[in-house]
């Protein structure tokens, strides 16, 4: 089941650029959707739509069935967010910046927020003011805020960054653990395709506010089989893929169909007479179907 | 009813967690020191007056007499500025800084938002006013002690009146009660301009000025047939309450002008801070 539906949202600046064109998307329930594109392909703006912060000229956003755009506050109970840099209030401790935001959902159990806090590994700091935190503690502050009070969909606007390497693998532990124990639906949106590829199932490729790829995240397929092919004779060995229903891109990754087993291919390619130096199973990585997408467009 | 309180909560630790609310604070008792040691030795500047209406000096120069006097001086010279400091802070700087996306991302309209903000700077403003008219009053007794009379002096309505000390301490009180409410006009216009996506200087600059320019053109002349049109007339309603005959149906004509001007600024900021993307 769909928990957040984007429905043909379209957005253009004042300045008369535009941000996003007619683009249409679901978040299923219990999954990890990753946001990806260059820097201005319109993936904060899908979150800040999602988030009421910014108006679409078209279309809307549903979160469990209601519209953000007609029913703000309603649609954003479900919800738990870091929009943007997180910016808290520097003369307040972590824990009454808390206090601050949860009130304004109305909300505030001290067990449940110490359970929170614990989670993000801040119970020691949280007594502190914000002023004294690293870059690192204040996004698992932005993190314990969001999950308070136990949203059902954590929107996540590149949560990692500026983050050091030990704090970005804490951070994606973190989320995992959530998705895994919680069964947190989560939107993460980021341009750092390795934390998409580590964390994501399936993922949305924006660029120039267009959606140009929606799937599941190359390392998460299960169903095609891909195989790496080093040959001279590439042009022979197309044509022998071809008979076969095989494809094979420019730099000799061959795609298995469905209804072949990869030695059969191999024995085919061998029966036409093409030298096959090596076939070695091939992964095919989020880097490659980004690029090939940009390459495209 | 509740969650309506729970979320004001909210906002009034975020202000009074603030250092600078007390430094303001500590400047206004700093500046009614001040003043104060000034009369102590140069005397009351309306002490002439009060001899030339044929009354005791002695029994009117008291803890009310001088405390009315100072909260005068200080809230022309201080209390403007730190409202407008207040309450162009408090939409703009959230912008600016960044908070307001944290905030919006909670289940909270912005119109909640707002009306939240408007009564926090507005309830600010009347706070303030009974801060300094008690911390006036507290040091008006350390120098003159508790008793004598009140002599009342509000030029720009033309009051002057002799009050004995328990109704003077009642009129007293009354009227800083509604110079409160009066002053939550200037945190309207400083409010309004904050939601604007300008800087929270600006919005402060934007408000002392239309006030600056409002006073001027009231007590300059220019203005004498169009003072209804000035908003600093209606906010001077709070010294009929001094006079020795109160003239409510006057009162609260102009406190109807403040109520309706800072109504209309606080929709007009709504709808300006409801029509804005808020994306850095």
């Amino acid at each position: 089941m769909a928990l957040l539906e984007v429905r043909h949202l379209t957005k253009r600046w004042p300045t008369g650029r535009l941000a996003l064109d007619d683009v249409s998307f679901e978040v299923k329930e219990g999954e990890i959707l990753g946001l990806l594109g260059h820097n201005g392909a319109g993936k904060s703006t899908i979150m800040g739509i999602t988030l009421g912060m910014v108006r679409p000229d078209l279309g809307e956003v549903r979160i469990g069935g209601r519209s953000v755009q007609k029913d703000r506050g309603g649609a954003l109970q479900q919800i738990g967010a870091i929009y943007e840099a997180a910016v808290f209030y520097e003369y307040l401790s972590g824990w009454q910046n808390l206090r601050v935001l949860c009130s304004l959902s109305g909300w505030w159990d001290e067990a449940e927020v110490k359970r929170v806090v614990q989670m993000v590994n801040l119970n020691r700091a949280i007594a502190q003011k914000t002023a004294t935190y690293s870059h690192g503690m204040r996004q698992r502050l932005a993190l314990a805020q969001a999950l308070l009070p136990q949203p059902k969909i954590l929107l996540l606007d590149e949560p990692t960054d500026g983050l050091d390497p030990e704090g970005i693998r804490e951070f994606r532990e973190l989320i995992l653990h959530l998705r895994k124990h919680q069964g947190m639906t989560i939107m993460l949106n980021s341009h750092l395709l390795a934390e998409i590829e580590q964390m994501c199932d399936r993922c949305v490729i924006l660029k120039d506010g267009k959606k140009v790829f929606e799937g599941p995240v190359p390392s998460q397929e299960k169903t095609r089989r891909m195989f790496q092919l080093e040959t001279s004779d590439i042009g022979l060995a197309r044509e022998v893929l071809a008979r076969s229903g095989a494809t094979m891109d420019k730099h000799g990754v061959v795609e298995v169909p469905l209804n072949m087993e990869p030695h059969e291919l191999v024995t085919a390619l061998v029966q036409g007479r093409v030298q096959v130096s090596a076939w070695q199973p091939h992964r095919r990585t989020l880097e490659e179907l980004y690029m090939g997408l940009s390459s495209k467009s | 009813m509740i969650l309506f309180f729970q979320q004001w909560y909210g906002e009034l630790l975020k202000l009074f967690a603030r250092r600078r609310t007390y430094i303001g604070f500590g400047a206004f008792v700093a500046l009614q020191i001040l003043v104060f040691l000034l009369i102590k030795k140069f005397g009351l500047p309306t002490q002439r007056l009060i001899a030339g209406s044929g009354e005791n000096v002695n029994y009117y120069l008291s803890a009310l007499t001088l405390a009315s006097f100072v909260m005068g001086v200080s809230v022309f010279l201080l209390g403007a500025l730190f409202l407008s400091l207040v309450a162009g802070d408090i939409v703009a700087k959230e912008g600016e800084d960044g908070h307001m996306r944290l905030l919006l991302a909670r289940p909270v309209s912005r119109f909640r938002l707002l009306l939240l903000k408007y009564l926090t700077c507005t309830g600010y403003a009347v706070f303030m006013i009974q801060f300094l008219a008690w911390t006036a009053f507290v040091l008006g007794l350390a120098l003159y002690g508790w008793g004598g009379g009140f002599f009342a002096l509000v030029p720009e309505v033309s009051v002057v009146a002799f009050y004995d000390w328990g109704p003077g301490l009642q009129r007293y009180a009354l009227s800083s009660l509604y110079l409160g409410l009066s002053m939550t006009t200037i945190s309207s216009i400083a409010f309004f301009l904050s939601c604007f996506r300008i800087k929270p200087a600006a919005a402060t600059i934007g408000a002392l000025t239309y006030i600056l320019v409002d006073f001027i053109m009231r007590t300059s002349g220019f203005m004498d047939n169009y003072q209804h049109l000035l908003i600093t007339k209606h906010m001077a309603s709070w010294g009929r309450i001094l006079a020795e005959t109160i003239d409510w149906p006057l009162i609260w004509r102009g406190y109807a002008v403040v109520l309706a001007v800072n109504i209309s600024l606080f929709t007009l900021g709504y709808a300006v801070f409801e029509s804005r993307d808020l994306k850095s």
